[in-house]
């Protein structure tokens, strides 16, 4: 199938990205469905994101910005969710604007969308619909509870899937209240399951001609991160409770160090006995040579570790268990991780220009396919593309293009 | 081939030689669509995730084992041994895809480097999931989720409030995980329009800084802001919080993200007269009375179980959910309706379901996680048509494993 050139904005990059040919009309907002189509994108899709005209993505108008006041083109998380992607408007409120919608429709292969169950077959555009125009377009819903139950229209939040989905009773100290995950856990778990549930589709059809619809529900895919927990549970029915953070095995955590905290894993556990010379306490060896010893004595284990960690900076530690083969880490802000000579010398952090924001750092690539490239390419101002899009796609002419936009179509 | 109710991922072979958590979560997601997935495991040193117990076969018998490995094959090779090397090289021609997540150089060590492996297959898709990637300073290094998630910056974010050790979410294993599968599908799909393998670098630092931690941190590079811990707050809206409810241990999550889920918020409560109260007039203002809202709403949260609590609230739409256990999970009706728990067709019991779900396909759990070498005969005879003398019977006394949980197994590791 044709593909439109990319974007003005791309470096010229030879070899085409993995998913080249794949066209994506991306209905998707805020962070699990940006977030999946970000990917499509960085790997080759044709993402055409179709935005509300007027106001765009809701998350336009999240900060933080990049400028000193709300601009819709410099939201950092919009910036960030939205790399790769063809920008157009269109009101899919107006029966023009579905028209175009649908025409559209027919020459996709990927639609992904993140509205309310109820919200597309209100628009005319349920799955059956759809595949009537299109058999062989994959449509993949994204949802905060997925398109059926009785939790199909409760209202969400992080902090609300994060409760539900089981992951909130495992996180904190047991003496206080549960505790929500900083960054969005469950967003993030539901993006990246709509994007392997889209390939999947996309890989059967590739061999029997048909799409599929994908249900994603951000609640079930958040279920998968306490995986180990529930199958315990429904196994042998014993119920894990936060712990604050203390691990099954012993040492395997955050210990206080001279500038912060420390990671101080001990294992792979055959590689525990050879290291202990670095701790300089003999008794360690001596009295806890196995993983069962020190399970049983945790705290004179630690009462060891602790004094040589406070003795020591965290990068100190990080570099001197990791010499001796253990998967010693550290708590690094952010400062730190940005800093990182292991990031700097993978180029993890891509410079991006944007016409409105600037240059900014982004994260690059999350995995690298050594035959295909990630592209980095930014995200899309409000409607960027209308004339390009709506006209190689559809054959609309400038003027044709302009009308709609006057009209409030696009 | 052509057949539209078959699972999607029917006739991929994948080669799994990853072990504890993230990587075989990776290949678990691929195998509950079909994909059949062949794990290679070395008796002298079994997974970590087998534990460390020998007496009753306990080591067949982890339900995270069934969990996290279901619907797979298990083969043991030593590959080590070049007879076993040899096995192994003949099922690389009939297989679409390995995966490995050990550290650098140990796959090169043991011939199963893409280098090697496209001699033998030439489309063949290789990943590799270290915790660091494949090159730079730090490329040696191992990881778990334990040194992962601080390293990313992730638990930085978050804690009760700065003041206090930060926690961990501790699940960056499945992050991971579901990367690695979006790593595989990526090139599967590339393989079929194009006819090419290829080997894909995945380091696991990256992958869950990329999906938790972007915007954060283009943030922190803009502006040069250090954003705290917030505990259970939001940074923009209010009042959103955890309150403890009537019962053992029980609580509720409520968010109001806007002024009008504030005002069914107040509703809701009975506490209407607080809708006109200029503290509370816009999040800003919530913001700063945070700790009164709090004293307000766990006052009305904790004459209430949490599931009332929940109800009440989404009835009044405002976005509420029972802070659930696993037990919880195991009977909650939302769940129940949608059939996401699945209770396998081999009879091994109950299993939470996928994550994500095909129309017309039912995807699910077919086998629990396979015992130590259960499928040797299936793979090298079946599949591979070798001899049966070709079989290795595992026996007890070879066994050894990564956990010396109770002292050194017999026969115990190199």
């Amino acid at each position: 199938m044709s593909s439109l050139p990319a974007p003005d904005s791309s470096p010229t990059s030879g070899a085409a990205g993995a998913l080249a040919g794949v066209r994506v009309l991306d209905l998707t907002h805020y962070l699990a469905g940006p977030y999946a189509t970000k990917l499509m994108a960085g790997y080759g899709a044709e993402v055409i994101k179709v935005e509300r005209p007027g106001s765009g993505d809701p998350s336009r108008a999240i900060g933080p910005f990049v400028t000193p006041h709300p601009d819709p083109e410099t939201s950092i998380p919009f910036l960030y969710l939205n790399t790769g992607k063809l920008g157009v408007t269109l009101d899919l409120k107006r029966a023009e604007g579905r028209e175009i919608f649908t025409a559209l429709v027919r020459q996709a292969d990927v639609l992904v969308e993140s509205f309310a169950p109820r919200v597309m077959p209100g628009l005319g555009f349920s799955y059956e619909t759809l595949r009537a125009v299109n058999p062989r377009l994959v449509m993949t819903s994204i949802s905060n509870f997925g398109q059926s139950g009785p939790y199909r229209d409760y209202r969400a939040a992080e902090i609300v899937e994060y409760a539900l989905s089981g992951l909130m009773a495992l996180t904190g100290d047991p003496a206080r209240a549960p505790l929500a995950s900083g960054p969005a856990m469950t967003q993030a778990t539901a993006g990246m399951c709509a994007y392997v549930g889209t390939l999947t589709a996309l890989f059967q059809r590739g061999r029997t001609g048909e799409g599929r619809h994908v249900d994603v529900s951000i609640h079930e895919a958040a279920v998968d991160n306490v995986e180990i927990a529930f199958a315990e549970y429904l196994h042998a029915g014993t119920v894990a409770k936060r712990k604050d953070d203390h691990h099954a095995l012993v040492p395997w955590e955050l210990y206080p160090c001279r500038d912060g905290y420390a990671a101080l894993i001990g294992g792979p556990v055959r590689h525990w006995l050879p290291a202990n010379d670095l701790f300089g306490e003999p008794l360690l060896a001596e009295r806890y040579p196995h993983m069962a010893d020190r399970l049983a004595h945790r705290p004179e284990v630690e009462a060891l570790l602790r004094p040589w960690a406070l003795r020591k900076d965290k990068k100190e530690i990080y570099h001197a268990g990791q010499g001796r083969k253990l998967a010693f880490g550290y708590l690094a802000t952010l400062d730190d991780v940005v800093e990182s000579p292991q990031h700097a010398a993978r180029e993890f952090f891509e410079p991006i220009d944007h016409p409105v924001a600037g240059q900014q750092r982004y994260c690059g690539a999350p995995f690298h396919p050594a035959r295909t490239p990630w592209r980095s390419d930014r995200a899309p101002l409000l409607g960027e593309h209308n004339a390009r899009v709506f006209g190689d796609l559809l054959g609309y002419s400038a003027a044709r293009v302009g009308e709609l936009r006057a009209s409030g179509v696009l | 081939m052509g057949d539209a109710s078959r699972l999607p991922l029917e006739g991929v072979r994948i080669i799994d030689i990853t072990h504890d958590w993230a990587g075989p979560h990776a290949t678990r997601m691929l195998a509950d669509f079909g994909a059949e997935v062949i794990k290679i495991e070395y008796v002298k040193r079994m997974d970590g995730m087998r534990g460390g117990r020998l007496e009753n076969q306990l080591y067949n018998r982890h339900p995270r084992w069934w969990e996290i490995n279901r619907n797979k094959l298990s083969v043991t090779l030593d590959l080590h041994d070049p007879h076993d090397a040899e096995i192994l090289r003949d099922l690389v021609k009939i297989t679409d895809v390995v995966v490995d997540n050990s550290r650098k150089g140990v796959s090169d060590g043991l011939g199963l480097g893409y280098d090697a492996l496209v001699r033998i297959k030439p489309d063949i898709i290789v990943l590799s999931m270290t915790a660091f990637g494949q090159t730079g300073p730090e490329a040696s290094y191992a990881g778990y989720g334990g040194c992962i998630e601080p390293l990313s910056g992730v638990q930085s974010l978050t804690g009760y409030d700065h003041s206090t050790r930060p926690v961990r979410v501790r699940e960056v294993d499945v992050t991971n995980g579901v990367m690695g599968a979006c790593a595989i599908m990526t090139a599967l799909v590339h393989r079929q329009q194009t006819g090419r393998g290829q080997a894909i670098d995945l380091s696991q630092l990256e992958a869950t800084t990329h999906a938790l931690m972007g915007p954060h941190l283009m943030e922190h590079m803009s502006s040069g802001a250090q954003p705290l811990p917030l505990g259970n707050r939001d940074a923009r809206v209010a009042p959103q919080g955890c309150y403890r409810c009537r019962g053992d241990d029980r609580w509720v999550a409520i968010a109001a993200t806007s002024d009008e889920e504030w005002r069914r918020l107040c509703g809701a409560i009975g506490r209407a007269d607080l809708v006109d109260d200029a503290r509370f007039a816009s999040a800003e203002a919530r913001m700063r009375h945070h700790d009164e809202l709090d004293r307000v709403i766990g006052a009305w949260t904790a004459e209430r179980e949490p599931e009332a609590v929940t109800r009440h609230l989404q009835a009044a739409g405002v976005p509420a959910g029972t802070v659930a256990s696993v037990e919880d999970l195991s009977r909650d009706p939302h769940l129940e309706a949608r059939g996401f728990l699945h209770r396998a067709a081999d009879d091994s019991g109950r299993y939470p379901g996928t994550p994500f779900r095909l129309s017309g396909i039912t995807a699910g759990v077919r086998m629990r996680g396979p015992f130590l070498g259960e499928h040797n005969e299936y793979v090298i005879c079946q599949l591979l048509g070798r001899p049966k003398s070709d079989v290795r019977p595992v026996r007890e006394q070879d066994i050894g494993t990564a956990f010396d949980i109770e002292g050194p197994a017999p026969g115990a590791a190199r």
